[in-house]
């Protein structure tokens, strides 16, 4: 297997790691930060990258352990007040370029896929967004290559019907 | 054009039955300009449209990261030539051969030393002749040489002693 560099192969996939914890936390500070802390958190086992079978399952499991960490201690904290996602029936009927709907059709997406379960919002994340193998994907969460299939069949049938129900009834 | 193969995908799609190419290229189909796109499949356009990577980090966190880390791999690698590299073994050999010979110097001239001091050390002569009797022999063949050669040198010197010598002979 060839040498691991982290320069070369961890540091690349610090946006797809982002992505994955933007999908967990819903917060782009926190998901910074988890970013941040799953880079330091591969490095100082960088003794251990030679036994690693991928690098890249490697960092998304740590990220995705890291950010459900980060959100369990806020939610224990405090309940965020920060709105943010809130219902997506907001303004994108008020603007009248269709192009700008479209455009909120996106983020009513986005959002939907925010209100979903997070193992559906992580699996849907990995699958439809970053491309991955049904295997790669129960490698990183750690559950079976059948159940991430169930995630993401929810995921996606709910997604369509919370779609079809706020573009049909929600105006 | 027929839009069946597409409508297919989308259903598999929701089935969870489509591979990994061809969720792309359901992808790249609604990656495409909205107006392309056939009206009866413009309502899936935001579904497929949201899922397109987008969140992405500036440089300045890669700044932050290997900061954080003090990356010995930002070390620019200089390389080291093999007479470079063994120096330190160089060095360490040429010590060790002038110890050596300093050593050597040292102990060759103690040694002389030592030697000339036991020429005059009588106490280590070891007896020469086991047998009493065969030293006495020896002995007093060796002093009637003397003899001999000191009454051959006054012979030659005083021939008047020479009459008084057989004389007393």
């Amino acid at each position: 297997m060839k040498k691991i560099d982290f320069r070369t192969d961890v540091l690349p996939l610090k946006n797809e790691l982002y992505r994955l914890a933007l999908r967990i936390t819903l917060n782009p500070a926190e998901a910074e930060d988890t970013v941040q802390d799953t880079m330091l958190k591969v490095w100082n086992r960088r003794e251990q990258w030679d036994e690693i079978e991928s690098i890249e399952a490697f960092c998304l499991t740590i990220c995705r352990n890291l950010a459900l960490d980060k959100v369990k201690r806020t939610e224990t904290q405090n309940a965020t007040l920060d709105d943010s996602h809130d219902p997506p029936d907001r303004s994108y009927a008020s603007n009248p370029e269709e192009q700008a709907v479209q455009r909120d059709r996106i983020t009513l997406v986005r959002r939907l896929i925010d209100q979903l379960p997070e193992k559906q919002r992580s699996c849907m994340q990995l699958r439809d967004i970053e491309g991955k193998s049904y295997k790669e994907i129960a490698n990183v969460i750690g559950i079976s290559e059948q159940q991430v299939k169930i995630n993401i069949f929810r995921a996606r049938q709910a997604i369509r019907q919370k779609y079809n129900e706020t573009e049909n009834y929600g105006l | 054009m027929d839009y069946k193969y597409i409508e297919q995908l989308i259903e598999r799609y929701f089935q969870c039955e489509t591979t990994l190419q061809e969720e792309q290229i359901l992808s790249a189909f609604f990656a495409q300009n909205e107006q392309e796109v056939p009206e009866q499949l413009r309502q899936y356009q935001p579904l497929f449209a949201a899922m397109q990577p987008e969140e992405i980090l500036d440089d300045d966190f890669d700044q932050r990261i290997l900061a954080s880390i003090e990356e010995p791999h930002a070390v620019k690698a200089h390389t080291i030539s093999m007479h470079e590299r063994l120096q330190p073994l160089f060095r360490a050999a040429a010590v060790v051969a002038i110890m050596l010979t300093l050593g050597n110097a040292m102990n060759i001239t103690f040694k002389q030393d030592r030697n000339s001091d036991e020429d005059i050390n009588y106490a280590a002569y070891k007896d020469t002749y086991d047998d009493p009797a065969v030293a006495y022999d020896q002995m007093e063949d060796a002093l009637q040489l003397i003899s001999e050669g000191f009454s051959h040198v006054q012979r030659s010197d005083s021939v008047g002693h020479d009459s008084l010598y057989i004389e007393v002979r």
